[in-house]
């Protein structure tokens, strides 16, 4: 920190260190000693109102043999499995559906994005909240009263186990789909006008255009972009905590809720800084592919 | 020409049903907060009230408790961006204008840390900021808001910087201005609207968030509006439902108003930023 910065714009001499030091102690202080910490707190019997008084692996064992793991890690896997799925279509869709419309000078398509940017800034508990409103089961919630105009319903949203990890789906992809939607938009504007001319020259049908140019060239955006989403999926827990609590049962008990519930409601430190560090590596599993994908590609 | 007006026709048919499905929801809450609690147990047919008003909106915003929580909301969601932008300038700068071995490490590591949720990350903070006796403390969630803000804001701020002509800098050194007064009277003000998206969007981000206050500040007076929203909820019964929209509208609008306005600027940094990362 005592370095003199250098004078002038030098490229290549410049001495980084002491403009590199804030964000590098930053990283160290608010990440690579925590996740350390949390390593260490998993194999200790530390509870949130007592400290930890040695090694054990007792938390460890104790998280493994919960019968209710293997429940929360199936409503996970399918939760973030179909929303990787779900919000990418979606997004691909509109970004694909925006970009034609901007070619063709159609109006409106600046207010139909808008419009999906607008349900991505929503708070995640204001999310949850405004979706278990929409979801109410009462005959007077929105969807069962517009279902019942149909002559159909009432469908059982929230109670029902199933149904309410559906509608969960539902919410985050409501809210989730206008980061697919700039990724996709992005990477679409970024390839060649050319070869649609050439193929529109060659009077190939959009299906072949779809299949020949846009989604070959996609295709990293894709690969990055489902890792993204995935690790983003899988640290969501505000919205389905303020939609369902969780519940009907486990039902929508997603790992990072229950560690959330593991480590603030029950006060179970080292057991929670288990299931935090099995959410750790999950998640970190999803980067190095993100890495090993888009690693190659220079700044 | 036939061909691509049918196309046209399809692209407004399918917007049209997307548009349903992401406009219901705001449609749904605005709808609910100008109800009378009697029009709330008509369900749909009562889409648009018969009898609209904003008595709900009244009883929200003249309750003392809910503006503290907005304000705190504000407050926070503020010094922590601004805390994370002021974090991140050195290391876009340096990321931007020097070549140093592991640079590369340095913007995928920053890429890597936002991975990693911060729920992970709280467990241990919550221990320490309690050691230090900071729980309970604006400051505590603003470090916490700067530390999760920073690795985007170098990123945008790193692209940012590289679209500013090195001659201008060039031009100052020769003038025998320092690295640190070429950043400050050049640099910084040339890049003032990719700060600025830098800065709005770690708002954002922060007014949503919800874990880290909710953990962090046990005191009710404390709290931002995305916590006591969640609490309020708690208290609602279905008689009050009219309330607790009118609450959530009142929680989500800034954010949203925010974006909208500033969307173009916001968007096209994050698009540069997503095709160069």
């Amino acid at each position: 920190m005592t370095a003199r910065p250098d004078r002038g714009p030098g490229a290549g001499f410049a001495q980084p260190v002491p403009w590199l030091a804030p964000a590098v102690l930053v990283l160290a202080a608010f990440y690579a000693v925590p996740v350390l910490d949390v390593a260490r707190l998993a194999l200790s019997d530390a509870t949130m109102v007592r400290p930890a008084s040695g090694f054990s692996t007792e938390a460890l064992r104790g998280v493994l043999s919960d019968p209710a793991l293997p429940e929360v890690l199936g409503t996970t896997l399918i939760f973030v499995g179909v929303n990787v799925v779900a919000l990418q279509v979606v997004g691909l869709v509109i970004a694909l559906t925006i970009v034609r419309g901007e070619g063709r000078e159609l109006p409106g398509m600046a207010a139909f994005r808008t419009l999906v940017l607008a349900a991505w800034v929503v708070p995640g508990i204001a999310n949850g909240l405004i979706w278990r409103m929409l979801f109410d089961e009462a005959p007077y919630g929105t969807l069962n009263s517009l279902l019942g105009y149909a002559g159909l319903g009432p469908v059982a949203w929230l109670s029902d186990p199933q149904m309410a990890l559906v509608s969960a789906v539902i919410a985050n992809v409501w809210q989730g789909t206008a980061f697919s939607m700039i990724v996709f938009y992005a990477a679409r504007r970024g390839i060649d006008p050319v070869l649609y001319e050439v193929a529109a020259l060659d009077a190939a049908g959009p299906w072949r255009v779809f299949r020949s140019i846009t989604l070959p060239l996609l295709r990293r955006a894709i690969a990055v972009n489902t890792v993204l989403v995935s690790v983003q999926t899988l640290n969501t827990f505000d919205s389905i905590l303020a939609l369902t609590g969780g519940g009907p049962g486990r039902a929508t008990e997603v790992l990072s809720l229950f560690t959330f519930n593991t480590v603030f409601y029950n006060l179970d430190l080292a057991g929670g800084s288990v299931l935090a560090v099995l959410l750790f590596v999950l998640g970190l599993g999803m980067t190095l592919a993100v890495l090993a994908a888009g690693g190659r590609n220079p700044s | 020409m036939t061909g691509a007006r049918w196309g046209d026709a399809a692209t407004y048919a399918l917007l049209g049903m997307l548009a349903l499905f992401f406009a219901v929801p705001f449609a749904w809450l605005l709808s609910l907060a100008l109800r009378t609690p009697a029009e709330v147990y008509r369900g749909a047919a009562r889409f648009i009230p018969a009898e609209p008003t904003l008595a709900n909106f009244g009883a929200i915003l003249s309750d003392p408790a809910f503006l503290v929580y907005l304000w705190n909301g504000l407050k926070l969601s503020a010094s922590g961006a601004a805390l994370a932008v002021v974090l991140a300038i050195p290391a876009a700068y340096a990321c931007s204008r020097f070549d140093f071995r592991g640079k590369m490490a340095v913007l995928l590591g920053l890429l890597a840390v936002q991975m990693i949720s911060p729920l992970v990350l709280l467990v241990p903070l919550y221990r320490w900021m309690s050691a230090l006796d900071l729980l309970n403390r604006d400051l505590s969630v603003i470090a916490v808001y700067g530390a999760l803000g920073m690795p985007l804001a170098v990123w945008l701020l790193k692209v940012a910087f590289d679209a500013i002509p090195i001659e201008l800098e060039e031009a100052a050194s020769i003038d025998g201005a320092s690295r640190v007064q070429t950043l400050a009277r050049i640099t910084l003000p040339l890049a003032r609207s990719g700060i600025a998206s830098a800065f709005i969007l770690a708002m954002v981000m922060n007014w949503s968030q919800f874990l880290i206050p909710f953990i962090l500040l046990e005191r009710d007076a404390d709290w931002p509006i995305s916590v006591a929203i969640f609490n309020f909820a708690g208290s609602i019964s279905a008689s009050t439902t009219q309330l607790l929209a009118a609450a959530c509208l009142i929680a989500v609008l800034p954010a949203v108003a925010v974006f909208v306005l500033l969307q173009r600027m916001i968007v096209s940094a994050l698009i540069s930023g997503a095709v160069k990362g």
